[in-house]
């Protein structure tokens, strides 16, 4: 009986070579060096098949109609939105934007996301395009970054709580106080009315870090405190941060019961329902509190922790609009960024999405949106929680806030905090 | 033989799939855990073990999600055991209504994890959540100390219907006479299950046991719809642990952490198997 050609051994050998050969070539992983950001390069037609990557799928329909009318002043252009869920935006979608694929023009999110595409040299450089005019200057530094403008943040909302005008009203707190003291005197008088002072959602991660940004706003040693606590230069068991949690631990009795596991749908609810005074989210709840029935009047207002504010409330520029470097069709990105920047049709995109734009002379119609404007011209910070370019370290700082309205104590809270920022950097 | 040795041919298709599915990702996933690369940047550093020494001796968050995980493991296999075990028990024989009760104890294994982490949020909600209007005090979720055990609740109402119907399959290998012997015997209906059911379901029951131990271990849709994301440290386990790296552009680390993770599952696996060969007097 002869021999078979290959043995079961031989096979697993060569399988086991193969595999080896297979990390070998896996060790060929990305390489290079990263690109320098590139300037110019939008001579050319407006002309081809336009990929727009970004993740607000529930702007599709508006930008649906922004396109219609670019399309119309740009006859041989198509625009194709590339649309990724946000976490994906995170990872695959900025791959493929990378590669140049998809997102001719594409967005971004503020911080690391903006920071990691500016270090691969994705973003083209804007600075001195005539779009850049249409913009509020204080409103886009986002953007920017070594005196370059890479991106135009886009949209703009104010990540503090919300107000029930009407219910404030009944209740004699129309004008709602400068300082720290009044501000808990008015919590004080909406509980013994049987209100609830604050509606928190401290159970969602997302929506109940916000309030971080007004607790900090005016307490912080500096507009990039957050920052300086990723870099080690400040840290959160300083007094400025502990004076903050000691404030979340005042408020504590202010908020619904259960705020540490109140999810964001509830918290909406108690506040669309007229059973809480505040919604400490920020002015991108007014769509969906709204659609959950309600009918009064919002407003927006940051709690003032100190005796002398620099700031009367926090703003955050995300969705940062950008060109792509490695897009052959770069002249035609760069129209659809300036129709974007038409006050008219960002007045569009804004009226149709509830949201604020950067865009400046925009007129908006949405009631809320109006009612809101007067914000965009008072003194405000840009958002500090976004400051963090570390999602394990923001999680920690906020997490701490959290924990103190759980029963922590304030140093107790901040001193884990700290360790987590220790090992992160 | 030698004129079949076309015959070898045949697995290189699968082989092929094989190595371009399994091995080359995985070689990658290995080659990325000693590297310092954001997932998106076209260039990195290569950092030696430091990623695997971080997560040993300086990661507080990763440690934490371990003690989660454990926790996590622990109450699941132990609830749902016993609870899809109890159920078999009552349900197994068929009797009026039991085949109803079957499917009505079957049905949540059939619904996506994100609806059922959507009712389970609406089931704990402290103000306006069905155990808040039964009366039940507590923060549930947002309780630092038992939040885990609140999501391995619903991880055992989702899943315990599956368990059960392996487990009604374990009993209906069980021949009758054994009982009838063990009854004719003056055993008990206590006696019976101990010395004749229970050990007769130990196959069933290992494979309960291990199949339960993997669900625990991919709970990450669940978490991630009850607490959103990223989860508090308080309901962070392994598997949102390197999704949350992972998104924070921490690919190399990410990577790094999936192989300790890897590595915690074959431990635990190793550790069940050899209680299942000592409890089998082997």
């Amino acid at each position: 009986m002869s021999q078979p050609v290959f043995s079961r051994r031989s096979l697993l050998r060569a399988a086991g070579l193969a595999g080896g050969a297979a990390a070998l070539a896996a060790c060929a992983g990305p390489g290079g060096e990263a690109a320098p950001v590139t300037s110019g390069g939008f001579d050319g037609p407006v002309e081809g098949e336009l990929s727009f990557a970004h993740w607000r799928a529930e702007d599709k329909d508006v930008f649906d109609q922004v396109i219609a009318s670019f399309v119309q002043k740009n006859p041989k252009v198509t625009v194709r939105q590339d649309i990724s869920a946000s976490a994906d935006y995170q990872s695959t979608a900025l791959t493929k934007i990378r590669g140049g694929g998809v997102g001719d023009a594409f967005t971004a999110f503020r911080g690391a996301q903006f920071t990691n595409i500016a270090s691969a040299g994705v973003w083209s450089d804007l600075t001195g395009q005539s779009l850049i005019g249409a913009y509020e200057p204080a409103l886009i530094t986002a953007g920017a970054q070594g005196g370059r403008q890479l991106g135009l943040p886009y949209q703009l909302v104010f990540n503090m709580p919300v107000t029930n005008q009407d219910l404030l009203a009944r209740h004699g707190y129309a004008e709602l106080p400068r300082t720290w003291d009044g501000f808990l005197g008015v919590l004080d008088g909406l509980k013994a009315k049987g209100v609830t002072p604050i509606a928190w959602p401290g159970g969602d991660s997302g929506n109940g870090g916000q309030l971080i940004n007004s607790m900090v706003l005016n307490n912080a040693p500096a507009d990039d405190a957050f920052a300086q606590v990723e870099a080690g230069t400040l840290k959160v068991t300083d007094d400025w941060f502990l004076t903050t949690l000691r404030q979340y631990e005042q408020l504590k009795p202010y908020f619904q019961g259960g705020a540490t596991g109140t999810a964001n749908e509830a918290a909406m609810q108690l506040f669309a329902t007229g059973k809480a005074a505040f919604l400490a989210t920020g002015s991108y709840a007014a769509g969906p509190v709204r659609k959950l029935g309600a009918r009064f009047p919002l407003g927006l207002y940051a709690p003032i922790t100190v005796a002398n504010p620099r700031y009367e409330g926090v703003f955050n520029a995300t969705f940062i609009l950008g060109v792509n470097a490695n897009s052959s069709r770069k002249a035609a990105a760069l129209a659809w960024l300036r129709h974007l920047s038409d006050p008219a049709v960002a007045a569009v995109y804004a009226n149709g999405t509830s949201q604020h734009v950067t865009v400046a002379g925009v007129e908006y119609t949405n009631p809320d949106l109006r009612a809101f404007a007067p914000w965009l011209t008072r003194r405000t910070l840009l958002a500090p929680r976004f400051q963090f370019n570390d999602l394990d370290v923001r999680t920690a700082v906020e997490e701490a806030a959290v924990k103190v309205v759980g029963g922590t104590k304030p140093e107790e809270a901040a001193e884990a905090a700290q360790r987590v920022v220790d090992q992160k950097r | 033989m030698r004129r079949h040795w076309g015959l070898y041919l045949f697995p290189i298709p699968a082989l092929a799939l094989y190595l371009a599915f399994f091995v080359l990702p995985a070689a990658q996933g290995l080659q990325y855990a000693i590297t310092d690369w954001d997932g998106f940047s076209p260039s990195y550093n290569q950092v030696g073990a430091g990623n695997f020494a971080r997560i040993v001796t300086n990661d507080d968050q990763f440690a934490n999600a371990l003690r989660n995980n454990l926790t996590f493991l622990l109450a699941v296999v132990s609830g749902q055991t016993v609870l899809a075990l109890g159920l078999a028990v009552l349900l197994a024989a068929r009797t009026r209504g039991s085949t109803v009760l079957r499917a009505l104890f079957f049905l949540p294994t059939v619904l996506s994890s994100i609806s059922v982490a959507f009712v389970w949020r609406f089931v704990y909600d402290p103000n306006l959540g069905l155990l808040h209007s039964l009366g039940v005090p507590g923060r549930f979720l947002g309780d630092e100390d038992t939040a885990i055990l609140w999501v391995a609740v619903a991880q055992i109402w989702f899943h315990a219907g599956q368990m059960m119907v392996l487990f009604i399959a374990g009993l209906h290998q069980i021949p009758a006479e054994l009982h009838e012997a063990a009854h004719v015997d003056g055993a008990g209906r206590w006696q019976r299950f101990r010395f004749v059911t229970w050990p007769m379901l130990a196959p069933a029951t290992a494979l309960v046991v291990a199949y339960t131990t993997i669900q625990s271990f991919k709970a990450f849709d669940l978490i991630l719809g009850l607490a959103g994301n990223p989860p508090r440290s308080s309901l962070d386990i392994l598997s949102t642990r390197i999704y949350t790296t992972f998104t924070n552009s921490q690919l190399g680390y990410a990577a790094a952490e999936s192989v300790v993770f890897m590595l915690a599952i074959g431990v635990v696996t190793w550790l069940q198997n050899r209680a299942a060969r000592i409890g089998a007097g082997r």
